[in-house]
């Protein structure tokens, strides 16, 4: 029976929940900023620009054209470069090159770009790249590195180049065997990254450490669907699972750098009870618990009054009566751990407010409100029954929504009359706020029916 | 202009209909972004990729049922997108964070608090529960077509449900006893 009560009282909440919400949210509006529509149009124009159509042929799409075409020939163009690399890596390829370097090369920092002109004087076509350097000139002398990257105009493929700090040496574009020697890393299939765990309880946090010495894109994929761009993400796993991370890196060859791990998410247990009070919640009975957990192996049960127990569906008599909190933790074979507390798992038993939904006044002329358990058994007041009251107002008020009747004083009820006059018989509302004496508030509302004494 | 005109103006990208669009529906379906976001740049983006969705898939509207409830699927369905995109900056929930239940029946008062109130509630809910819990309640989808949608188990869905429902309600309760026992006339 207490199981139903509770049942229908969780159903009956949650409607009023959703009711709430539904009722103030489903056709609410708020005014958004100017700024949103802004970039709304600007954004919608741009994708429209990408939505080719012919009807809105102009000026930009010519242009959008023009500028294709021009990126189409310079990566044909930029093509024999590439392959004439590949077979020599370690002299410049066909054609000569004059680099015009802006700024010392020797007398400054690693790690600076510096803009570098190229001619080729085979083809009067100059490009212009920037040089990174790296290490510390001064330490490796001769043998120093540096990482040439051209940009050639549409072209946006990055290339890397090895070179001496001898001008003459400098490769343009780099093939894939100096990207390996240079990187140093995952030729052998090694990883590439570290995660900072490969198993846990979800949520499960894993940190990942990219080892890689190449400079990117990466390419994360989670094995749950997510993905991520970031050097050295961060990722949470929500669901249980065994998820094959991935580290996709293209290298400058158009190969990829690509290693995995799995990470193992243990899935965490539910943990869910109710309790079944005993009958007429007479104190000392035995309190039963039901126990609705999933995916757990073993169980503790903390009473709130210093006893524990492992049974899967403990009963327990508490000596005293009190306001417990009555704790569950279970535990899935992984060690995962779920909890649920009901706090105060018996302050419902103790205050209470409620009132009757009819009464019958006197007609012998206002009697004052005032009313104890035993003079009204005619049920000529309207008043609560009560428990544990501290603060308490209230109102009732006509159908019309008239404030009929007020009262601060728990003592007194409502005589059914206004002004001196008998109030006509009918549905009258009443609405109650108030505190209960550990603090807690309630507010509750209702109706009423003031029927006529035959 | 009436709805079907900008409808079809919109259709041909005709952006003086667009914008009309916007300036006629932009306040409800922030409303609708607002109830599925952490905050309200967030639901501003939202509603940009809405706005963005409706007019490149105006033409799927069929004309039959409400243009309103169109808008609202399309934004609903925006907001999912976005969730399933930004599911790495899912809310931590902690797993000491336990689910209470208390065991008052909830009463309130129909108008003691306001549309803002509720909203704001929403936007500190856990992401997954804010989808589920607007899918369900507000929306009026079924466990089932959530489940679905979010791609998650029908179970799940239920017991986020239940669970953002128990911090909906102490968000309720705690924001009742905030604006006090005795405010209103």
């Amino acid at each position: 029976m207490e199981l139903n009560r509770e049942t229908v009282k969780a159903k009956n909440e949650e409607r009023i929940i959703r009711e709430l919400f539904r009722q103030k949210l489903e056709h609410a509006e708020l005014v958004p900023d100017p700024s949103v529509r802004e970039g709304l149009m600007k954004r919608l124009a741009f994708k429209e620009f990408l939505h080719f159509n012919p009807a809105r042929f102009n000026i930009w799409y010519l242009g959008a054209g023009a500028a294709a075409v021009l990126a189409v020939v310079l990566l044909l163009s930029g093509g024999p470069d590439r392959s004439d690399n590949e077979k020599n890596n370690t002299a410049p390829p066909a054609g000569n090159y004059d680099m015009d370097v802006t700024g010392g090369l020797m007398n400054d920092q690693a790690g600076d770009l510096y803009p570098v002109k190229l001619k080729e004087a085979g083809k009067e076509m100059t490009e212009t790249c920037d040089i990174m350097l790296q290490g510390s000139p001064d330490s490796v002398g001769g043998a120093e590195r540096s990482r040439v990257r051209t940009d050639q105009g549409e072209d946006d493929i990055f290339r890397t180049a090895v070179a001496k700090s001898i001008p003459e040496n400098i490769l343009l574009p780099a093939a894939g065997r100096t990207g390996k020697s240079l990187q140093g890393t995952t030729a052998s299939g090694g990883l590439s990254f570290t995660p900072s765990v490969t198993e846990g309880c979800i949520p499960l946090r894993v940190n990942f450490r990219n080892n890689s010495t190449l400079s990117g894109p990466f390419h994360w994929s989670f094995g749950d669907g997510g993905y991520s761009h970031e050097r050295d993400p961060e990722w949470i796993f929500d669901n249980g699972g065994d998820y094959k991370v991935t580290l996709t890196t293209p290298r400058p060859d158009g190969s990829s750098e690509v290693s995995s791990v799995t990470i193992s998410a243990w899935p965490v247990p539910s943990a869910h009870f109710e309790i079944i009070r005993p009958d007429n919640n007479r104190p000392g009975g035995e309190i039963r618990f039901v126990n609705y957990s999933s995916g757990a192996v073993s169980y503790k049960w903390d009473f709130g009054d210093g006893n524990t127990s492992d049974f899967f569906e403990p009963r327990h008599t508490y000596e005293k009566q009190g306001n417990y909190n009555i704790t569950l933790t279970i535990y899935s074979e992984n060690g995962c751990r779920a909890s649920q507390v009901i706090v105060n798992a018996f302050s419902g038993s103790g205050y209470f407010i409620q009132f009757p939904n009819a009464f019958i006044p006197n007609t012998g002329g206002p009697a004052g409100g005032y009313y104890s358990y035993t003079s009204d058994e005619s049920a000529a007041i309207f008043h609560p029954v009560f428990s544990g009251i501290d603060e308490y107002q209230l109102r009732i008020f006509s159908r019309m929504g008239l404030l009929i009747f007020e009262s601060n004083d728990i003592n007194i009820g409502w005589d059914g009359y206004l002004n001196g006059q008998l109030c006509e018989p009918g549905v009258y509302i009443w609405k109650v706020r108030g505190s209960y004496r550990n603090g807690e508030t309630f507010t509750k509302m209702g109706d009423l029916t003031l029927l006529k004494r035959e | 202009m009436k709805d079907h005109q900008i409808i079809e103006g919109c259709a041909r990208h005709n952006r003086k209909a667009q914008q009309l669009l916007y300036d006629r529906y932009s306040r409800f379906l922030l409303g609708v972004c607002t109830r599925y976001a952490s905050n309200r740049a967030e639901a501003e983006d939202i509603l940009q990729e809405s706005f963005l969705k409706i007019f490149f898939s105006i033409g799927d509207f069929s004309g039959k049922g409400s243009f309103k409830g169109w808008l609202r699927k399309v934004a609903v369905n925006t907001a999912i997108t976005h969730y399933h995109k930004n599911l790495r900056y899912r809310y931590y929930v902690d797993i000491e964070e336990y689910v209470s239940t208390e065991t008052g029946i909830a009463d309130f008062e129909e108008d003691f608090c306001t549309a803002d109130e509720l909203f704001g509630i929403l936007n500190e809910l856990p992401a997954g529960y804010r989808m589920v819990f607007n899918l369900y309640a507000v929306e009026g989808y079924r466990h089932k077509e959530i489940a679905k949608m979010l791609k998650i188990d029908t179970n799940t869905s239920k017991s986020q449900y239940s669970r953002a429902r128990a911090l909906i309600r102490q968000k309720l309760e705690s924001l009742r006893k905030l604006k006090g026992r005795y405010s209103g006339a």
